[in-house]
């Protein structure tokens, strides 16, 4: 009876958000951002608290919105990420729209409930460095922070960055005709240069670039740009020692360490959220039959496997999204670490993606999804240049504009945000949560009383991920009876280690306890939260 | 340097002036061969260092070497100690930090107390014999050593002090995973400043006294009756929570806490929750990342004998090992095998076990260094006799039982009455005082071959030759004249440190090519910036020929700066 209550209340606070929304017309900036930030907290002072944990490299705020009431670190806790990939704004316009939302809803009952139980951590952009390029003169798909590196490992810093050339404000690429050329037009659309296939019979007539000059001469273009460590490369799971913008050593950057150091402060967070390009909703991981080398674990255990199921399948229902994006595994990446590392449910999206069919190339697929759904604009006709380093041979400039094919168009956010809202709470109200089912005392003799329960899980959510069982970045439950004056323990142990509990799981106890008085029992840790009761022996 | 080291630096000062004699009457003494018989800093070596100890050795050797020695502190430990480096080398010779060195360090791993003591040695060694002994007078000139006596000194002033502390150093960690710190650890029960073991009398323990030596407790055989039961190290359930010190001062290790091969907790036991989670690591990392001429690294560890090598994880991690760089760290510690009997070279991951985010890894990956950890004291060096191991014998015969601290009664809250007793913490796993002299010698001595066989670059040969056209043709040769390369297979792959370069001074460059055969005149041009040449390695004993075209100029110099080959200049004209 419960279930389709909660759904008609959701459904009603889901319209309601649609309708209070204006329609976003264009993704904020590092100031707009900040100053939307800035006003949740003084609207919202009691549910709402800010924080900056770091400054970056190029000098911005990590800044994180607490969402909750009471002892918000010691309740079950979600963070949510955005801003993860420095090219994908929509990330921190979710994590941003989710806290606005959430906040506008907080008096709605269900969303009252929820945050009495649950606290939101909301981190809407962790690559401020990086997405602040959308808003630059010059527009390129940024991942990596301001600090200087040497990308291409010649011992010069920051030598080759992009150019320009054709003055449109876009980074996009050169092609030039060229016999020793291995690029071709596509047959798919004649529009994307792609290298030609030998084994097609084909070959190439066309040198294709990043947009820019060979500022260094070292045949490269482009390779050493402003900055810098991507935060998505620098996390400690699957990290690539000398990796491209991996940074000097796993969390070497003040705002990855910042954020973990965060992390592992709150032993009560039980789920990351994290909208970037990693990928479990639109598909869920697999388990793997495979024995791990070396210790290792890379593939999300049978126990996890069915919440990352579960909860997909929620995000296909409530967003009504198709498919899943092609996804992108790279090494270092947050989302996994969060899982792998950090020991915690988590969970990721890109939120938006085109359909793309197997084989098929990924611009032409996009060029045409662009076209059916009347998004014009979308690229930049090859166009001829004068280029330095070609004197004497055609160059063209052109090709698809940086960033529209991973953010939508601004005026689809406003729908965008409300869904993954949606989605977001639904997945909080599974939260794992603890009870005490059959709680008996029975009188064995003089003064002597034998108290049996079972400790029950009647969340979805184990009481801890199972990757996280082993880790010391998560606590183990106790159960733990605390004796009256007089009482003793005859049978049972004082305080006791508590064995995770999965979703709808329990662990029944005893004890033998001699002497009447008022015996306290708790049980719990604080990503579960803690269930106590006093039994009255007489 | 901070305010309170140089506060150390004038208290030391003012005790150094307060005594007027530091050398001794040297008529008091008849020279041993190799070693220093009347040093400017009296030093003894059967004995261990108290954190204070080892700042007071540094500052005198720093202030009756100044020549030789700088003190600096490369940051503070967790408890806000300096984590001292001294640095030697004969600064009139060169800036030492463009001269190939070696890194010490010691005592990562606190109870392992006596790395200290084999680097503190080395330090003292070096400086006191360098005006006695030729040879390391040039190796001074040549090269530079970076030590760093213990880079974990908050858990030695506890071991040295209070009582016996974790492997680890004393950041607070919870390893009972109940959300309280550091809350139930070994307690010192009879107050000696000792954690020993604690027995009690019982029919059904396991245990009886060894009637050769009674304060051995043994193993009954099958169905023969014990005296007593074990109950582990001292200590009670401080936090009521029916276990006894499972959760002591800190409790992780240093040693798996580094930025190479890292693995998290739940895989490799230790880590913390990402590299370089503790000062003191960060402060080794931050002062070796200002040193790229470091080329070889030197850790000191017990027990075991060992002379540990790389790589640390199953068949090695993102590492590159090449046959060159196998042979040159098997040759290096197959000679400390000669040069410490009872120490044998063994590999980590295979002999021992696999360490994931292991110093040595990092070392050897991250920094392209040549690096070696060595397991100090094994049971070996009691009677010289692999077969004999007794420990028991051995405090009876040559330490008259001082090593043992008698059986004594105690009242324990949840065991009644008990004994405790046992070996005490300054043996078992560290050098009994009349051993430690001879293997601080010898470990040095193994530092001073690693250094000796970093990098010596040198221009040879170098001729100017007239071309048509007035273009003058100058030729020169660099050679390494000892066994490492200047850059290791990591290095060359993962470009750590830039090539070496070699420049010509003097005229206008034309053209600049590396000569690959003299014979066949085959050369390679390197058609950017000709003027310095890029090479990306030097190996071991080998020699790069070079050949500049020249317009103008009569004078030409030769010049090589290498991160970790050191730098050199040569003429002709």
């Amino acid at each position: 009876m419960r279930i389709p209550f909660r759904l008609l209340i959701m459904t009603v606070a889901f319209c309601a958000v649609i309708l209070r929304l204006p329609a976003q017309a264009q993704y904020s900036n590092f100031k707009t951002m900040s100053q939307k930030i800035d006003l949740l907290s003084h609207e919202y002072p009691l549910l709402c608290s800010v924080k900056s944990l770091a400054k970056t490299a190029g000098g911005k705020e990590i800044r994180v919105i607490t969402i909750g009431t009471g002892e918000k670190d010691n309740k079950p806790g979600i963070a949510l990420f955005g801003g993860v990939e420095g090219n994908h704004l929509l990330g921190t316009e979710l994590a941003l729209g989710f806290a606005g939302s959430l906040l506008q809803e907080s008096y709605a009952p269900e969303i009252k409930k929820l945050l009495g139980k649950i606290t939101f951590y909301v981190f809407p952009d962790v690559s401020p460095d990086a997405t602040e390029q959308y808003f630059a003169e010059i527009k390129y798909e940024r991942t990596v922070n301001g600090r200087s590196t040497d990308d291409d490992r010649d011992f010069i810093f920051d030598e080759d960055p992009a150019e320009d050339l054709n003055k449109d404000g876009f980074i996009t690429l050169i092609r030039i005709k060229d016999p020793s050329g291995k690029y071709t037009e596509s047959k798919e659309d004649k529009r994307i240069m792609v290298p030609a296939d030998l084994s097609e019979g084909e070959t190439g007539s066309y040198l294709v670039y990043s947009e820019g000059i060979d500022n260094d001469h070292d045949g490269s273009f482009n390779e050493d740009g402003a900055g810098g460590v991507n935060f998505n490369r620098n996390f400690t799971f699957n990290y690539e020692e000398f990796g491209l913008n991996a940074g000097l050593y796993p969390v070497s950057e003040p705002e990855t360490k910042a954020v973990a150091d965060f992390l592992y402060a709150r032993f009560n967070i039980y789920a990351v959220f994290t909208f970037g390009p990693q990928d479990n909703l639109g598909k869920p991981m697999k388990s793997s039959d495979q024995p791990e080398k070396d210790d290792r674990i890379t593939s999300i255990l049978k126990t996890d496997e069915i919440i990352n199921k579960v909860v997909s399948d929620k995000y296909h229902e409530i967003t009504v999204v198709n498919g899943a994006p092609v996804t992108e595994t790279t090494s270092g990446n947050f989302m996994e670490w969060a899982y792998f590392h950090y020991g915690r449910y988590s969970f990721g999206t890109p939120a938006w993606w085109f359909p793309v069919e197997k084989g098929k190339n990924s611009s032409a697929a996009f060029l045409k999804y662009a076209e059916m759904n009347k998004k014009n604009d979308v690229f930049i006709p090859w166009r001829e240049i004068k280029h330095p380093d070609f004197p004497g041979k055609t160059a063209e400039t052109g090709g698809i504009k940086p960033f529209v094919m991973i953010n939508p168009p601004a005026d689809s956010l406003s729908l965008l945000i409300a869904r993954n809202y949606k989605f977001i709470t639904e997945i909080a109200a599974m939260h794992p949560e603890l009870e005490f089912l059959d709680l008996k005392s029975e009188n064995a003799g003089e003064n002597i009383f034998r108290i049996s329960l079972k400790l029950h899980n009647k969340g979805i959510f184990a009481t801890c991920a199972g990757i996280g069982e082993n880790n010391i970045w998560t606590r183990i439950m106790r159960i733990t009876v605390e004796p009256a004056n007089g009482q003793t323990i005859l049978s049972g142990k004082k305080v006791q280690q508590v064995e995770r509990l999965e979703g709808n799981q329990s662990a029944e106890f005893s004890w033998l306890i001699s002497g009447k008085g008022s015996l306290k029992i708790t049980a719990g840790a604080l990503n579960t939260g803690s269930v106590s009761a006093e039994v009255e022996l007489r | 340097m901070n305010k309170i080291f140089s506060l150390a630096f004038l208290v030391s000062f003012l005790l150094l002036s307060a005594i007027p004699a530091i050398a001794q009457n040297e008529e008091l003494f008849f020279r041993a061969a190799g070693s220093p018989a009347n040093p400017r800093v009296q030093a003894s070596w059967n004995k261990y260092y108290t954190y204070q100890g080892v700042v007071d050795l540094c500052t005198k050797l720093s202030k009756a070497y100044p020549d030789l020695v700088t003190i600096e502190s490369a940051g503070k430990s967790y408890q806000g100690r300096d984590i001292i480096v001294l640095t030697i080398s004969d600064k009139k010779a060169q800036n030492p930090d463009f001269k190939p060195a070696l890194w010490i360090d010691g005592n990562i791993h606190s109870i392992e107390l006596q790395g200290t003591e084999m680097a503190l040695y080395t330090a003292w060694y070096l400086c006191e014999m360098y005006n006695d002994n030729a040879f390391i007078r040039q190796l001074l000139k040549d090269k530079t050593f970076y030590i760093s006596p213990t880079i974990n000194p908050d858990a030695r002033e506890y071991f040295t002090s209070i009582g016996v502390p974790p492997r680890s150093g004393l950041v607070p960690r919870d390893n009972d995973r109940d959300g309280l710190l550091d809350e139930d650890g070994y307690d010192d029960l009879n107050n000696d400043k000792e954690i020993s073991q604690m027995r009690r009398k019982n029919p059904d323990g396991k245990f009886k006294s060894d009637p050769k030596d009674p304060r051995r407790m043994m193993r009954v055989p099958a169905g023969e009756k014990g005296e007593y039961e074990l109950l582990g190290a001292e200590g009670i359930d401080n936090d009521g929570d029916g276990l006894i010190n499972e959760d002591g001062p800190g409790g992780y290790d240093g040693n798996r806490d580094w930025g190479f091969n890292w693995e998290p907790n739940y895989i490799q036991g230790g880590a913390d929750k990402y590299p370089f989670s503790f000062p003191e690591n960060q402060a080794v990392r931050d002062f070796t990342l200002k040193h790229r001429n470091i080329t070889g690294a030197q850790s000191f560890h017990n027990n075991g004998g060992m002379i540990l090598r790389g790589p640390s994880i199953k068949n090695g991690g993102a590492e590159t090992y090449s046959n060159e760089d196998d042979a040159v760290i098997n040759t290096i510690g197959k000679k400390g095998e000669i040069m410490i009997p009872g120490y044998k070279l063994l590999t980590i991951w295979k002999d021992l076990y696999p360490v994931y985010g292991g110093e040595v890894d990092w070392w050897y990956g991250a920094m392209g260094c040549f690096v070696y950890s060595n397991e100090l004291w094994n049971s070996y060096l009691m009677f010289y006799d692999s077969t004999n191991n007794d420990a028991y014998e051995f405090d009876r015969l040559l330490l008259f039982e001082d090593a043992f601290i008698p059986w004594q009664k105690v009242n324990h809250p949840v065991y009644g009455e008990i004994e405790v007793g046992g070996f005490s913490k300054n043996f078992g796993r560290l050098h009994p005082g009349f051993l430690l002299e001879t293997d601080a010698h010898r470990n040095a001595a193994f530092c001073i071959y690693n250094s000796f066989q970093s990098p010596k670059l040198e221009i040879t040969g170098i001729e100017v030759k007239k071309l048509p056209g007035g273009l003058k043709e100058v030729t020169a040769t660099v050679e390494n004249k000892r066994m490492l390369p200047t850059h290791s297979a990591s290095n060359i792959k993962f470009k750590i440190d830039p090539p070496d370069y070699v420049y010509l001074d003097g005229g206008t460059v034309i053209a600049g090519m590396v000569v690959l055969d003299k014979d066949m005149k085959i050369n390679q041009e390197q058609k950017k910036n000709p003027q310095r040449m890029e090479i990306n390695n030097i190996a071991g004993y080998q020699r790069i020929d070079l050949k500049w075209i020249v317009k103008e100029g009569s004078k030409f110099t030769v010049r090589v700066e290498s991160m970790k080959g050191g730098r050199t200049t040569a003429a002709a004209e």
